[in-house]
C-alpha cells in the first residue's frame, strides 16, 4: 500500500508542477505588464518597479517561476489588491464556510444518494425506481442556481424558516447553530451531485446484478438485501468510489455560484468577486490552492479504489 | 422414494409472440447417492432446469408454468421465499459453468466458503474457518492456510472451479447440481475436477445432476444418462444399458459426435440440420426435421416415450426396434 | 433473457428520446422563427407594463423594464442553440482530434494526454471563470471556453477509445492493404467511432446550457444586454418576490433543454457498441 501511494505520488507530481505552471502564467496572460496587473489601477509607478525588483519580474520568466514557487511553498501568495492584506489569510477566512459548506453537501450527497440509489436498483422497473430516476435525472438538469433562488424563496422569504443568505463563523455569536445558515446552500449544492450518485449507484448496481457471481451469491441461500448489500452494493462501490473525483470538481464548479446565490463568505464567492474586482492576485491564489486540493482528492480516491478493489493492487 | 423428483416441469420465456415453453413437460428423477447426466446442445433447456430446481430462475421474463420439484418428498415450488433459501446453498448446491466468474472477485475466498457455512450452520467464525480449511483441503487446494486468504484473480480456473466445489460441499448437500462444470476448463483440467467430483460423492454420498454437452464426460461419471432435445427427454437409461443399446435417433447422433466433443459447432456436422429455433411449433416429432430415420408419420405425430428395457425409455416411434 | 429486456428498456428509451429529440426541434424551430413569432421586440423597453403578471397579452409577464418575456424567452433559444452546438462543435473538433492523434501516435500522445491530464485538474467552471477573465464578454468567447473546458473530457473518451479501435483486426487488414494515417485514421477508425461521439455531443450539449448559464448569472457570460436565458434570470432575480413567473419561464426552458438533451444522450448511450459504454461519462 505504502509503495502504491508513492507510486501515486510520483506521477502526481509532473502534473502539479504543469498546473502550477498555468497557474503562475495566469498573471503573464493578462495584457499589460504584470506588476501592474498584480497591483491594480492605482499603483504608483515606485511601487510598481519595487513589485517587478521583489518578484524578479525583470528576469527570465523560468526564474521568476522558481522565486514564485519558493514563496508560495513558504506560504506566501502575494497581496490582495482590493483587500490589501496577505491573499493567504483572506483565503483562510472563507476557507472556514466553504470546508463547513462542503463537508454539509457530502454528507447528503451520500445520505441521500446511496440509499436512494440501491433502493432503486433493487426495485428496477417498479414505480419507485421510475419516479426517481426521474427525480434524480431532472435534479441533474437543473441550474444550481435557479434551485438556490427557489429554496430561497420558498424557506427562507416564504416560511421564514432558514436565513436566506450570509453565513456568521460558528465561532462567533450563536455558535454552531449557525450552520443553519448553511443548510439551505448545501442542499442545493447537494441537489445535482447526489441526482449523479444516485444514478450512479443505480447503474453499476444493475450492472453487477448481471454478474455470475451474484447467481452464487443467491445460490448460496443468503437473503436478497444481503445479496444486494454484500454482494452487488459492495462490488458497485469501487465505480461510485472512482467516480468521487468528478464528484468534487463538479462540487467546487457547484459552490462558485452556490456561495454566490446565498451570499456566503467562502472561496467560491471570493473568486467571483475578485474576477469582477480585477484582484488578480486573490483570483490566482485560490486558483492553485483548489487545484492542488483537487489533486490530492484524487489521490485519495486512487486510493480508495486500490483499496476497495483487490485487483488494483498489484499492477 | 426419490430424493429428487421432477414432475411435468414446464418453463417458459416472455417474447414478443408470447409465452413459449423451453422446458416441456419435464420429468426424472435422481435417487441418493446416485449420478444423473442431463446431456443436450446449448438451448436444450437444460440449464434453466438446473435453475428451476435450484430456485434461481430471476427476471419477469422466464417463469415455471407447471410442475412440481419434490426434494426429499417437499414440492419446493409451493414453498415461501425464507424456506426455499434454507434449502439452497445447505441441502441443494450448485457448481455453475464459469469458473473465471463465479466468484466475487472483491473477496478472500476462504471468506466466500465462510459465508455459506455461517448462512445454515450454526459454528462459530473459528470454527468455520477451520472448517474451511478442512474444505479447501479435501478438493485438494494445495497449501490451504495460505490460499484461503487469496482473492479470485490469484487463482487458475481450475483452482477457481475447486473453490467452487468446496463452497457447493461445504454444508454437505444431499444434492450437488453441476451445469457444465468443466466446459471452460483445460481438457487435463476436466478430468481432475470431474474425478474429484466422483472421489468426493463417493465419501460423502451426495447425489449429483450433472448437466453437460459432452456424452463423453457423461459416460465417463454418471449412473443413469437422461439425453433432453427441445426441452423433452428423448432417451433415458442408465448409462452402460443406453450405450448398450441406443434407441433414439438423436442420441446416436451425439454419440457419433463424440470424437468431435469441443464445442457446438462439431456437434452441427454430425447430426444434420439445426436445433429449429424455440418459437417453431412442430406437430409431431421435435427431432424429425433432423432426423435421418424419419418417415411421414414423424411428421404429424409426436411419440411417446416407449420403454425399451426396465429403466430405459426413449421418446420415438421406432424405439420398439432394436438398430 | 437479459436480451430481451434490454430490448425493452431501449424501446421505452426510445419513447423519452424521441421526446427529448422533439423538444430540441421546438427549440430549434423556435430559435429560427423568433422575429416572426415574438409578439414584441425582445428589447423594446415598456415602463407602465414593468412587472405584468403573465395574461393574454403578455403570456410570459413582462421583466422589470417592461420588456416581454414571452418574446425574450425567444430570442433566448437562438442563444441556448447557438452556445450549445457551436460548443459542441468546438469540443468535439479540439478534443476528438487531439484524442484521436494521441492514441495513433503514441509519443506524440503522451505529450498531448499530459497537457489535458493538466487542464482536467481544474473544475470545469473553475476553468471556465478564469479563461473569461482573460477574455471580453460575448458569444464566441463563451462558446471557446466551454468548448474547450469540454474538449479535454472528450479528448480523453476519444483517446480511449481509438485505443482499443487501433489494435482491432480490420485496422491491421487496411493497414496492411496499404492505407496510409489519414485513411486509417478517418476512413477506418473513425466511423466506428461515430456514434459514441453522437453520445458525447448531446451530453456536451446539456452541459454547455448549464455552464453558460451558470457564467451569465455569475455575470462572466454573455454581454449583458443579451436575450439568454441564463442572463434574464441572473438580471430579473432580484425581482423574484414580486415576479416569480420571471424565474419560472426562462428557468424551466432551461432545464427543460437539458433533461432533454439527458435523455437523448442516455437513449444513444444505451443503443451503441458496449465496449464503449462505460467510456462516456453523461449525466
Amino acid at each position: 500500500m505504502l509503495s502504491y501511494t508513492l507510486k501515486r505520488l510520483l506521477t502526481l507530481l509532473p502534473t502539479l508542477i504543469a498546473a502550477s505552471i498555468l497557474v503562475f502564467l495566469f498573471v503573464h496572460l493578462i495584457p499589460g505588464d504584470p506588476a501592474a496587473v498584480l497591483l491594480g489601477d492605482t499603483a504608483t509607478p515606485q511601487e510598481i518597479a519595487a513589485l517587478t525588483r521583489e518578484m524578479g519580474l525583470d528576469k527570465p520568466l523560468w526564474q521568476q517561476y522558481t522565486l514564485w514557487l519558493s514563496e508560495v511553498a513558504k506560504g506566501n501568495l502575494g497581496q490582495s489588491i482590493f483587500f490589501k492584506a496577505p491573499v493567504t489569510s483572506i483565503i483562510a477566512d472563507g476557507a472556514q464556510t466553504s470546508i463547513l459548506l462542503a463537508t454539509m453537501t457530502i454528507f447528503w450527497i451520500i445520505i441521500f444518494g446511496i440509499p436512494i440509489g440501491v433502493l432503486s436498483a433493487t426495485r428496477q422497473g417498479s414505480w419507485v425506481d421510475q419516479l426517481t430516476s426521474g427525480l434524480a435525472m431532472f435534479f441533474a438538469s437543473v441550474p444550481t442556481f435557479w434551485l438556490g433562488l427557489y429554496l430561497i424563496l420558498i424557506f427562507a422569504v416564504g416560511l421564514g424558516w432558514f436565513p436566506s443568505s450570509g453565513f456568521p463563523s460558528i465561532f462567533d455569536e450563536g455558535g454552531i447553530s449557525n450552520l443553519r445558515y448553511l443548510l439551505l446552500p448545501s442542499l442545493t449544492l447537494a441537489a445535482p451531485n447526489a441526482a449523479l450518485i444516485i444514478r450512479l449507484v443505480r447503474a453499476s448496481m444493475l450492472d453487477i446484478s448481471r454478474e455470475d457471481h451474484v447467481r452464487t451469491a443467491r445460490a448460496k441461500g443468503l437473503h436478497p438485501t444481503k445479496v444486494a448489500i454484500k454482494h452487488v452494493f459492495r462490488n458497485a462501490l469501487i465505480t461510485v468510489v472512482a467516480a468521487f473525483g468528478f464528484t468534487f470538481a463538479a462540487l467546487v464548479s457547484e459552490a462558485v455560484v452556490t456561495e454566490t446565490v446565498f451570499s456566503l463568505p467562502g472561496i467560491g464567492r471570493l473568486v467571483v468577486q475578485s474576477i469582477l474586482r480585477r484582484d488578480y492576485p486573490v483570483i490566482q491564489g485560490v486558483i492553485l490552492v483548489i487545484v492542488v486540493l483537487y489533486l490530492f482528492i484524487n489521490l485519495l480516491v486512487d486510493l480508495a479504489y486500490a483499496m476497495l478493489d483487490p485487483r488494483v493492487s498489484l499492477k | 422414494m426419490a430424493l429428487l423428483e421432477v414432475k411435468n416441469l414446464s418453463v417458459a420465456i416472455r417474447q414478443k409472440q408470447g409465452l413459449i415453453t423451453v422446458v416441456d413437460n419435464l420429468s426424472f428423477h435422481v435417487d441418493e447417492n446416485e449420478t444423473l447426466g442431463i446431456v443436450g446442445e446449448s438451448g436444450c433447456g437444460k440449464s434453466l432446469t438446473a435453475l428451476s430446481i435450484m430456485g434461481l430462475l430471476q427476471g419477469s421474463q422466464v417463469r415455471i408454468t407447471e410442475g412440481t420439484v419434490c426434494f426429499d418428498g417437499v414440492d419446493l415450488l409451493i414453498l415461501g421465499p425464507a424456506e426455499r433459501r434454507a434449502i439452497m446453498g445447505d441441502q441443494m448446491a450448485m457448481i455453475f459453468q464459469e469458473p473465471m466468474t463465479s466468484l466475487n472477485p472483491v473477496y478472500r475466498v476462504g471468506d466466500q466458503i465462510v459465508e455459506v457455512l455461517l448462512q445454515h450452520l450454526k459454528l462459530s467464525r473459528a470454527a468455520a474457518k477451520q472448517r474451511t480449511l478442512e474444505l479447501l483441503d479435501l478438493v485438494r487446494i494445495p497449501n490451504p492456510i495460505l490460499q484461503i486468504n487469496s482473492y479470485p484473480h490469484q487463482m487458475s480456473g481450475g483452482q477457481r472451479q475447486r473453490i467452487m466445489i468446496a463452497m457447493a460441499l461445504a454444508c454437505s448437500p444431499r444434492i450437488l447440481i453441476a451445469d457444465e462444470p468443466t466446459t471452460a476448463l483445460d481438457v487435463t483440467v476436466q478430468k481432475e475436477v470431474l474425478d474429484l467430483m466422483g472421489e468426493l460423492q463417493r465419501h460423502t454420498g451426495t447425489a449429483i445432476v450433472l448437466i453437460s454437452h459432452d456424452l463423453g464426460v457423461i459416460a465417463q461419471t454418471c449412473d443413469r444418462v437422461a439425453v433432453m432435445y427441445r426441452g423433452k427427454i428423448v432417451e433415458t437409461a442408465a448409462t452402460k444399458a443406453l450405450f448398450a443399446d441406443i434407441r433414439h435417433p438423436y442420441t446416436k447422433g451425439l454419440l457419433n459426435s463424440l470424437p468431435l466433443v469441443d464445442g457446438d459447432v462439431e456437434w452441427l456436422d454430425t447430426i444434420p440440420g439445426q436445433v429449429p429455433g424455440i418459437e417453431t411449433v412442430l406437430p409431431g416429432c421435435a427431432f424429425q426435421p433432423r432426423c435421418a430415420f424419419a418417415d411421414e408419420r414423424c411428421s404429424y405425430e409426436k411419440p411417446n416415450d416407449i420403454r425399451v428395457a426396465g429403466g430405459h425409455w426413449a421418446r420415438c416411434h421406432y424405439a420398439g426396434q432394436s438398430t | 433473457m437479459i436480451f430481451l429486456s434490454r430490448l425493452k428498456a431501449f424501446a421505452s428509451s426510445r419513447v423519452l428520446a424521441t421526446l427529448g429529440m422533439v423538444w430540441l426541434g421546438v427549440i430549434i424551430f423556435a430559435a429560427v422563427t423568433a422575429p416572426l413569432l415574438a409578439p414584441f421586440d425582445p428589447t423594446e423597453i415598456d415602463p407602465i407594463a414593468r412587472l405584468s403578471e403573465p395574461g393574454s397579452l403578455y403570456w410570459f409577464g413582462t421583466d422589470h423594464f417592461g420588456r416581454d418575456t414571452f418574446s425574450r424567452a425567444l430570442f433566448g433559444a437562438r442563444m441556448a442553440i447557438l452556445i450549445g452546438s457551436g460548443s459542441v462543435i468546438v469540443a468535439l473538433l479540439l478534443g476528438g482530434l487531439v484524442g484521436m492523434l494521441s492514441a495513433y501516435f503514441t509519443t506524440l500522445g503522451h505529450v498531448f494526454m499530459r497537457i489535458v491530464d493538466v487542464l482536467m485538474a481544474f473544475p470545469a467552471l473553475l476553468l471556465a471563470l478564469v479563461l473569461m477573465t482573460l477574455l471580453e464578454r460575448s458569444v464566441i468567447n463563451t462558446i471557446l471556453v466551454i468548448g474547450i473546458v469540454y474538449a479535454s473530457t472528450t479528448a480523453r473518451i476519444l483517446f480511449g477509445m481509438t485505443l482499443k479501435l487501433k489494435n482491432e483486426v480490420f485496422v491491421d487488414a487496411a493497414r496492411c492493404s496499404g492505407a496510409g494515417h489519414i485513411s486509417l485514421l478517418f476512413r477506418h477508425i473513425l466511423p466506428n467511432l461515430i456514434s459514441p461521439l453522437l453520445v458525447q455531443a448531446s451530453f456536451i450539449f446539456a452541459f454547455a446550457q448549464l455552464q453558460s448559464a451558470a457564467l451569465d448569472f455569475l455575470g462572466l457570460g454573455l454581454p449583458p444586454e443579451m436575450a439568454s436565458w441564463g442572463n434574464m434570470l441572473s438580471e430579473e432575480r432580484i425581482y423574484v418576490t414580486r415576479a416569480p413567473w420571471l424565474l419560472i419561464f426562462p428557468g424551466a426552458l432551461i432545464i427543460l433543454s437539458v433533461f432533454s438533451m439527458n435523455l437523448v444522450g442516455d437513449a444513444m448511450r444505451d443503443s451503441i457498441d458496449p465496449r464503449f459504454k462505460n467510456d462516456i461519462a453523461g449525466v
